[in-house]
C-alpha cells in the first residue's frame, strides 16, 4: 500500500487515545498526593493520607483478598472448560462461525446485570426454576447466594463471574487454535507422536498466546468487579471495585484514584504480557 | 528513428538510510520492450513504481515526453500496471475488474462494454465478464490482469514480475504472446523480472540492476555476448570466469597459456577477468590441447551433456553433445572470438 | 511385587489396545465430548432462559410463577424509567456504533500502512481500552469529562456516555478489520489509484468493499459491548441519562418491574432474528453466486 501517506490517518486517534489514557492516568497519581473534595483544587492539601490507608487499613486487605481468591477461581475454571470448548469447536465439522458466535456474543444480547440476577434467583433458597419443577415433582434447591467461606471464595459470585466471562476465555483461544496449521499436527504424528504427545507438544504450546489473552481478560474483570458480587454476594462481600465504586461516590477521589491505580498496576502487567506473546493483538478478537 | 518517451534522469530513493536506487540515468523508446533484470534487491521494482508514480525519487527527475512528472500521482499519468499478485479487486467480477478504470475516466458504458470485450478477446479469455475473480486459476487470473491494465490504451505499460507465480510451461507461452501483444498494440512494456531467460526471450533492451546501479544496458545478445562485468557475466547465463593478463594486441594469457583474442582496449600487461561460455569450449584429444583436464562429473540435461573439467585444479563447466565418462583426460579449445576479455572490478 | 504390577499394567494396556475395545472408548469418548459442549451451551443460556420465563410469568414474584402472560410485553413502554432507559441504551449503542465503525475504519487503514514498529505501538495502545478493567476505563473518563466541566458545565449525561462508548468501541472494531487488511494485496490500493482513482476514491471504491466482512464484524462487536455495559457507562453519566444496566442496578435489591424482563427477551430474540436473516440472505447470495458459475463454466 501507499504506506507514508495513508499512516498520517493515525494521528487523530493517537491524540484521543494519548488524552484518554494518559492524562487520566496523571491526574490520578498526582489526587493519590491530595486531600481534596473531588477535583475541587481550591481547598486541596498536599496529603499522603491514602497511602497510609491502603497499607494500614484492614478493609483494603480484606478487598484485595476477596477479589484475588474469586478472580482466580473463576480464572482457572473458565480455562479449564474454555480450553476444551475452543478445542472441540476448532475441530469441529459445522460452521465454526455460527457456533461462536452462538457462544460469545448472543448471550450478551441479554443484559449481564439480569442475567446475573436470573442466577441469583436459581441460587436462591426460594428459585423460579424450583417453582416450576416442583409442579412436575421435581425438586432443585441449591441456595448458595451470599455464601462465603473465610477465605473470601463465595460459590454464587464464582458461577456468576464464570457464566459471565466465559466467552472470553473460549474466543481468544478458539483463534489461535483455528489458525494452527494442520500439517503440523501430521507433521508431528509422522515424526512419532502419538495424539496426547502431539497435543501436548505442538498444539498448546501454539495456542499460548490465546491462553494468556483469556487469563488476562477474565481475571480483570472478574477481579475488579463490583456489580457481580453485589448481586450475588448479597452485599456483604466487598471487592476492590466495590471499595473503588464507594470511595469516587463519596466524593473521596484520592484513595479512589490510588485504588485504581493498583488494578492498574496489574494491567499493565498483563499488557506486557500480551505484547510479548502477541505482538499484533490478533488473539483480542 | 523511435522517439524518446520517458527518461530517468540521476534518480535516487533511500529507504531508511538504504539506498534502494542509487542515481541512476536511463531512457526508454516508444514501441520498446525494455526490461530491468537483476536479484531481488536490486532495486528494479522500485525504479517500476517509481515510473508509475507510486513512490516519488528522492532526488533526480523522470521526465515523460519532455514533462518532468516527478510530482503527478499515478492516477494522472498514462501509465498502467500489471502488479506482481496481479492485485485484482476480490468484490468484483471479471467485468467490473476490467471496466474498473474506463468508469473512473467517465468512459461511456456502451463503449466500455466494447472496450473489455475487446481486451478480454486479445487475452483469450472471451465471455469470462460475469465470473468471480476468486474462481479463477492463477493463469487466467494474470490475463486478467494484463487485460485490466491494456484495456486504458497506456503509453506504458508496467509487469512488475507477472509470470513469477505461474509454473513453467504457461510462463514460457505467457512469455510469446506478451511479445506478440506488445507488437501488436504497439505500447512501451517496462518488464521486472529476476528471470534472466524471461528477460533475454522477450526484451528489446536488458537493463541489469545490482544494489541499485545500473550494471549494464544493451541488447539480449549483446549483453549475452559481451557482459561488461563479472557480476552480468554470472547473472546472464552460464559462464567460466578467468584471471587472465592482456599480454599485447590480441594476445591474452590465462591458466598459464597463452590464447589469441580479438577484444581490444586494455593496456599491455593489464590484468584482465576472461569470460568463456560453457558451449564455447570444445572437447578435442588431450595431446597437443592448451588446456588439458580430468572429467569429474557428468550430467545429461536433454539436449547436451554438462560436463565439469578440472583443469590446474580449476573447474570448468562445458555444454557437449558428446559424453564423456568421469575420470577420462580431455583437452579444451576455444575459438579466439569467443574469449571475451572485461575490465577487472576494484 | 514390581514384576506382578508390570504384568498387570501390561494386561490393562493390551485390553485397551483391542479393537473392539478401543472403538468403544472412542464412541464414548465422543458422546462425552457433545455431552460436554451441549452442557455448557446449557449453562451459558440457562440464565437467558430464566429471564424468558420470568418475563412470561403473570406474578411479580420472582421466585413464584403463577401463570402464563404477555402483559409485560405491553408494560415496557408503559412504565416511564425503564422505557426512557432503553430509548437512552439504544441510541447510544446505535449513535456510537456508527460512529466507531467509521473511524475505526479509517483508523484501521491508517495503523496498517505504518510501518512494522509503529504498527505494534499503535496496536498495543488500541489494546489499552480492551484489556483496561472497566472500572478503571470509566474512572478514568470521568476524570478527564471532570476537567472538562469547567468548559462544557452541562457535558455530563449523553454527550460524556457517547464519548466513552466511542472511547471502548473503536478498539474492537480497529482490531476486526486489522486482520483483513493484512490479507489484502499489497497492491490493491496502488491498483486503485494505477485506475485513476483519487486516494479518497481509492479506498472507497477498493479498499472498504475489501475488508468489508471484517468491518461488518466491528460493528456487530461495538453494538454488542455497548449495549451490555454498564461499568463505564454508570461512572460517566449525569442528569439522569439512565441506560438499561444503571437502570437494572439501581434496582436491584428491589422489585424490578417484571417489564425489563420482557425487553430484555424481546431485545434478545430481535437481534437473533436479524442475524438470521443477515445470514440466509448471504448463504442465498453464495448459493446464486455458485449456480452462476456452475452455468458459465458448462
Amino acid at each position: 500500500m501507499n504506506i507514508k501517506k495513508l499512516g498520517k490517518l493515525v494521528l487523530p486517534y493517537l491524540v484521543w487515545m494519548s488524552v484518554l489514557v494518559g492524562l487520566p492516568l496523571l491526574m490520578m497519581v498526582v489526587l493519590t498526593f491530595l486531600k481534596s473534595n473531588a477535583l475541587d483544587l481550591g481547598t486541596a492539601e498536599f496529603s499522603f493520607d491514602s497511602w497510609r490507608i491502603l497499607f494500614s487499613d484492614v478493609t483494603v486487605r480484606i478487598a484485595l483478598k476477596n477479589s484475588f481468591v474469586n478472580g482466580i477461581i473463576a480464572t482457572i475454571i473458565c480455562f479449564v472448560i474454555g480450553y476444551p470448548i475452543a478445542y472441540i469447536v476448532a475441530n469441529s465439522n459445522f460452521s465454526n462461525k455460527l457456533i461462536i458466535l452462538v457462544l460469545t456474543i448472543i448471550p450478551m444480547w441479554s443484559n449481564s446485570l439480569l442475567r446475573n440476577n436470573a442466577i441469583a434467583n436459581i441460587l436462591s433458597e426460594r428459585s423460579i426454576v424450583n417453582d416450576v419443577l416442583s409442579n412436575i415433582g421435581l425438586n432443585f434447591i441449591w441456595p448458595i447466594r451470599g455464601v462465603v467461606y473465610e477465605s473470601g471464595f463465595s460459590p454464587a459470585v464464582v458461577i456468576g463471574l464464570v457464566l459471565t466471562y466465559l466467552p472470553f476465555m473460549i474466543l481468544p483461544i478458539y483463534t489461535v487454535l483455528e489458525k494452527i496449521d494442520k500439517s503440523l499436527l501430521e507433521a508431528s504424528m509422522d515424526l512419532g507422536s502419538n495424539k496426547i504427545k502431539t497435543f501436548f507438544k505442538v498444539t498448546f504450546p501454539l495456542s499460548i498466546k490465546g491462553v494468556t489473552t483469556g487469563i488476562i481478560m477474565v481475571f480483570l474483570p472478574s477481579f475488579s468487579g463490583f456489580a457481580i458480587p453485589k448481586i450475588l454476594g448479597s452485599g456483604s462481600l466487598v471487592f476492590i471495585g466495590t471499595l473503588i465504586d464507594s470511595r469516587f461516590m463519596n466524593r473521596n477521589y484520592n484513595f479512589g484514584s490510588l485504588l485504581s491505580l493498583v488494578i492498574l498496576l496489574i494491567i499493565f502487567g498483563s499488557m506486557a504480557l500480551i505484547f510479548k506473546v502477541d505482538k499484533e493483538g490478533e488473539t483480542l478478537i | 528513428m523511435s522517439k524518446k518517451l520517458i527518461e530517468l534522469r540521476n534518480v535516487t530513493k533511500t529507504y531508511d538510510d538504504i539506498t534502494v536506487v542509487d542515481n541512476i540515468s536511463l531512457y526508454i523508446n516508444e514501441n520498446e520492450f525494455i526490461t530491468l533484470l537483476g536479484p531481488s534487491g536490486c532495486g528494479k521494482t522500485t525504479t517500476l513504481r517509481m515510473i508509475g508514480g507510486f513512490e516519488k525519487p528522492d532526488s533526480g527527475e523522470i521526465i515523460l515526453n519532455g514533462v518532468v512528472v516527478n510530482e503527478l500521482p499515478p492516477y494522472e499519468r498514462p501509465i498502467n500496471t500489471v502488479f506482481q499478485r496481479y492485485a485484482l479487486f476480490p468484490h468484483l467480477n471479471v467485468f467490473d475488474n476490467i471496466a474498473f478504470g474506463l468508469k473512473n475516466q467517465k468512459v461511456p458504458k456502451q463503449e466500455i462494454a466494447e472496450r473489455v470485450e475487446t481486451a478480454l478477446k486479445l487475452v483469450s479469455l472471451p465471455n469470462f465478464g460475469a465470473r468471480k475473480v476468486a474462481n479463477l486459476s492463477g493463469g487466467q487470473q494474470q490475463r486478467i490482469a494484463i487485460a485490466r491494465a491494456i484495456v486504458n490504451r497506456p503509453k506504458i505499460l508496467l509487469l512488475d514480475e507477472p509470470l513469477a507465480a505461474l509454473d513453467l510451461k504457461l510462463r514460457q507461452n505467457m512469455q510469446y504472446e506478451l511479445k506478440e501483444m506488445q507488437r501488436k498494440l504497439g505500447i512501451t512494456f517496462i518488464y521486472v523480472t529476476h528471470d534472466q531467460e524471461e528477460a533475454l526471450t522477450m526484451s528489446d533492451t536488458i537493463v541489469v540492476m545490482r544494489d541499485g546501479l545500473i550494471q549494464q544496458i544493451g541488447t539480449p545478445t549483446g549483453i549475452y555476448n559481451e557482459p561488461r562485468n563479472r557480476f552480468v557475466a554470472r547473472f546472464i547465463g552460464e559462464s567460466n570466469i578467468l584471471e587472465g593478463t592482456y599480454v599485447r594486441q590480441n594476445v591474452v594469457s590465462f591458466m598459464g597459456v597463452e590464447f589469441d583474442c580479438v577484444d581490444i582496449g586494455f593496456a599491455d600487461g593489464e590484468k584482465v577477468d576472461v569470460v568463456i561460455r560453457p558451449e564455447d569450449l570444445d572437447l578435442i584429444d588431450p595431446v597437443g590441447a592448451k588446456l588439458v583436464g580430468v572429467v569429474s562429473s557428468s550430467i545429461f540435461k536433454g539436449v547436451h551433456f554438462e560436463l565439469c573439467v578440472i583443469v590446474q585444479e580449476k573447474e570448468f563447466v562445458i555444454h557437449t553433445y558428446e559424453n564423456k565418462n568421469v575420470g577420462q583426460a580431455v583437452g579444451l579449445r576455444v575459438d579466439s572470438y569467443e574469449i571475451h576479455l572485461m575490465k577487472v572490478e576494484n | 511385587m514390581s514384576t506382578r504390577v508390570l504384568t498387570l499394567s501390561r494386561k490393562i494396556v493390551l485390553f485397551f489396545r483391542k479393537p473392539k475395545v478401543e472403538k468403544t472408548l472412542k464412541v464414548a469418548g465422543a458422546v462425552l465430548k457433545w455431552v460436554f459442549f451441549v452442557f455448557i451451551i446449557f449453562l451459558l443460556y440457562l440464565p437467558i432462559f430464566i429471564i424468558a420465563l420470568q418475563s412470561f410469568n403473570n406474578s411479580q414474584l420472582m421466585y413464584d410463577f403463577t401463570t402464563f402472560t404477555f402483559k409485560w410485553y405491553g408494560m415496557i413502554f408503559q412504565e416511564r424509567s425503564l422505557s426512557q432507559s432503553i430509548i437512552n441504551s439504544l441510541v447510544i449503542a446505535v449513535t456510537a456504533t456508527i460512529i466507531s465503525t467509521v473511524l475505526g475504519t479509517v483508523f484501521a487503514i491508517g495503523i496498517h500502512s505504518l510501518t512494522k514498529k509503529k504498527r505494534q505501538k499503535m496496536v498495543l495502545l488500541n489494546q489499552v481500552p480492551i484489556l483496561n478493567a472497566d472500572i478503571v476505563t470509566g474512572i478514568s473518563l470521568m476524570l478527564v469529562f471532570k476537567l472538562l466541566m469547567y468548559i462544557f458545565p452541562d457535558i455530563f449525561g449523553f454527550t460524556t456516555m457517547l464519548l466513552a462508548h466511542i472511547f471502548f468501541c473503536l478498539p474492537y472494531v480497529v482490531l476486526s478489520i486489522l486482520p483483513k487488511l493484512s490479507e489484502l494485496d499489497e497492491n490493491l490500493y496502488d491498483a486503485a489509484l494505477d485506475l485513476y482513482c483519487k486516494p479518497t476514491t481509492g479506498i472507497l471504491k477498493v479498499i472498504i468493499p475489501s475488508i468489508s466482512s471484517g468491518i461488518f464484524t466491528g460493528m456487530l462487536m461495538a453494538f454488542t459491548m455497548s449495549i451490555d455495559d454498564f461499568v463505564i457507562s454508570y461512572f460517566n453519566t449525569g442528569q439522569g441519562f439512565d441506560n438499561v444496566s444503571i437502570w437494572i442496578y439501581a434496582s436491584i435489591g428491589r422489585q424490578m418491574s417484571p417489564a425489563v424482563y420482557a425487553y430484555n427477551t424481546a431485545f434478545s430474540f430481535l437481534m437473533i432474528l436479524v442475524l438470521v436473516i443477515i445470514s440466509v440472505k448471504g448463504s442465498l447470495k453464495k448459493r446464486k453466486n455458485l449456480l452462476k458459475f456452475k452455468q458459465n463454466k458448462i
